[in-house]
């Protein structure tokens, strides 16, 4: 090992590019070998290149570390990496002295098993709940202006959810979004095509759908970016993804989820005939109500104006009535019915007779009784 | 009674509260004509809007009708 030597200028110790490169590059050595995990990016190799080249990408904040690892190595691994792979690289820190450039020297690299997929997703799905990613379900559109459709540019299972979706409600609109759907750049198309379709005038809601496949097939699902770009989606996301048993995490971001595409159509577009149906029995009880108002309207005025029609007359009747009554009073109070009880008005030189002792022996007198006069003598 | 057309159910309340007045015989003779002539006038207006309303329901659900999907 070389000792780095510095210059002397009076009291300051100065070193020379390539010195303090070497002092750090002989520092870093002493750190020990690590495991590393990442993504691949940007692999270079070249059969003329001692080494072959790659970043190391952190998929959760894409914080980047350039590796190297000797060619023959890298070959002698055959892991066939392409980018977007998620690996763990065991190597150690180590300067490029000629240039600064601190990377990663690889001794080796080895893929990500399912046994490492499955516990990282446990991680990751415990992770993303204590977060709140999983707790958003926004209700879905009862009938969407327009559909998103994120799809593999597999044929069968993009016409598989197009008709389904158009069988229930033959005028929706769907604007579809082919996109990879599995291998490591699956994920970052995948948020690109949710991206812009939730940003397409009109689409009310997003459908990411994939047919059925193995665990790996399906990992994008799970990938931390995808799960935060559904749970952050501007417009319901229905996750339509595998099968049943499969339970990829954008399942649980997402605002709903179906199993089948069948159960996506049912999701996202209500029944076309059912809708239709029920608009017509709503439109008969609107004819039906609005002829039940005039109706009752109707019944009411023919009952006042019946009570109307019948009024005068009573009013008439009544006042005769009064009349009537008071004629009777009137005639009570007259001396006739007085005299029809039997009694008499005794009238001498047409005065009444009041007292005994206004009439003498022999005197005439007149007599009025109910019916008639007579004349009588005092005696 | 109000100077612009009453609404039907104006005109409807006014009449019933004309007949109701009539009934109980507190109106003078000269006046229970004069509120029988007006609710007269009253029902006239009543029926009309209440054709007129018909008229436009049938014509409506005439043409929901021919409309049916």
């Amino acid at each position: 090992m070389s000792k780095v030597e510095a210059i002397q200028y009076g009291d300051r110790k100065v070193y020379a590019v390539a010195a303090f490169n070497r002092g750090v590059a002989e520092w870093l050595q002493r750190l020990p070998t690590v495991w590393v995990e990442g993504e691949v990016t940007e692999l270079r190799r070249n059969a003329r290149w001692q080494s072959v080249f790659f970043t190391l990408k952190d998929p959760a904040d894409g914080a980047c570390l350039g590796v190297t690892i000797a060619r023959n190595r890298f070959d002698a691994l055959r892991l066939d990496l392409a980018d977007g792979e998620r690996v763990h690289v065991f190597g150690r820190p180590e300067l490029f002295e000629a240039r600064g450039d601190f990377r990663m020297r690889a001794l080796s690299i080895e893929r990500f098993g399912l046994g490492d997929h499955l516990a990282a997703l446990e991680r990751l799905k415990k992770k993303l709940a204590a977060e709140g990613v999983f707790e958003r379900k926004r209700p879905l559109p009862f009938l969407p202006r327009r559909i998103g459709l994120v799809t593999g540019n597999d044929a069968a299972a993009k016409q598989d959810v197009l008709a389904t979706i158009t069988s229930r409600f033959p005028a929706a609109r769907i604007v579809v979004a082919e996109t990879l759907v599995q291998g490591p750049l699956a994920a970052n198309a995948m948020i690109e095509a949710l991206r812009e379709l939730a940003a397409a005038p009109e689409v009310d809601v997003v459908v990411l759908s994939r047919g059925g496949g193995s665990f790996e097939d399906l990992l994008a699902f799970s990938d931390e970016r995808l799960v935060r770009a559904v749970a952050a989606c501007p417009v319901p996301v229905v996750s339509a993804v595998g099968h049943e048993q499969d339970n990829p995490l954008c399942d649980l971001a997402a605002d709903a989820r179906a199993s089948t595409p069948t159960a996506a159509a049912r999701l996202v577009v209500p029944d076309a005939s059912e809708v239709l149906g029920r608009l017509e029995r709503t439109r008969a009880g609107l004819a039906r109500g609005a002829r039940r108002v005039v109706e009752r309207r109707r019944e009411r005025v023919v009952q006042a104006h019946d009570r109307l029609r019948r009024a005068p007359a009573l009013a008439v009747e009544r006042k005769r009535a009064r009349l009537e009554h008071a004629a009777g009073r009137l005639r009570a109070l007259s001396p006739r019915a007085t005299l029809e009880r039997g009694y008499a008005i005794v009238r001498t030189h047409d005065e009444i007779v009041r007292a005994a002792s206004a009439v003498t022996s022999g005197d005439e007198v007149e007599v009025e009784v109910a019916d008639g006069r007579f004349g009588a003598r005092v005696e | 009674m109000s100077a612009t057309e009453p609404t039907f159910e104006e005109a409807q309340r006014e009449l019933e509260q004309i007949v109701e007045r009539l009934e109980r015989g507190e109106a003078g003779l000269d006046e229970a004509i004069t509120l029988w002539e007006r609710g007269e006038e009253l029902y006239e207006l009543c029926v009309g809007r209440l054709d007129a309303a018909q008229g436009k329901i049938e014509e409506l659900a005439r043409r929901a009708e021919q409309t049916r999907l």
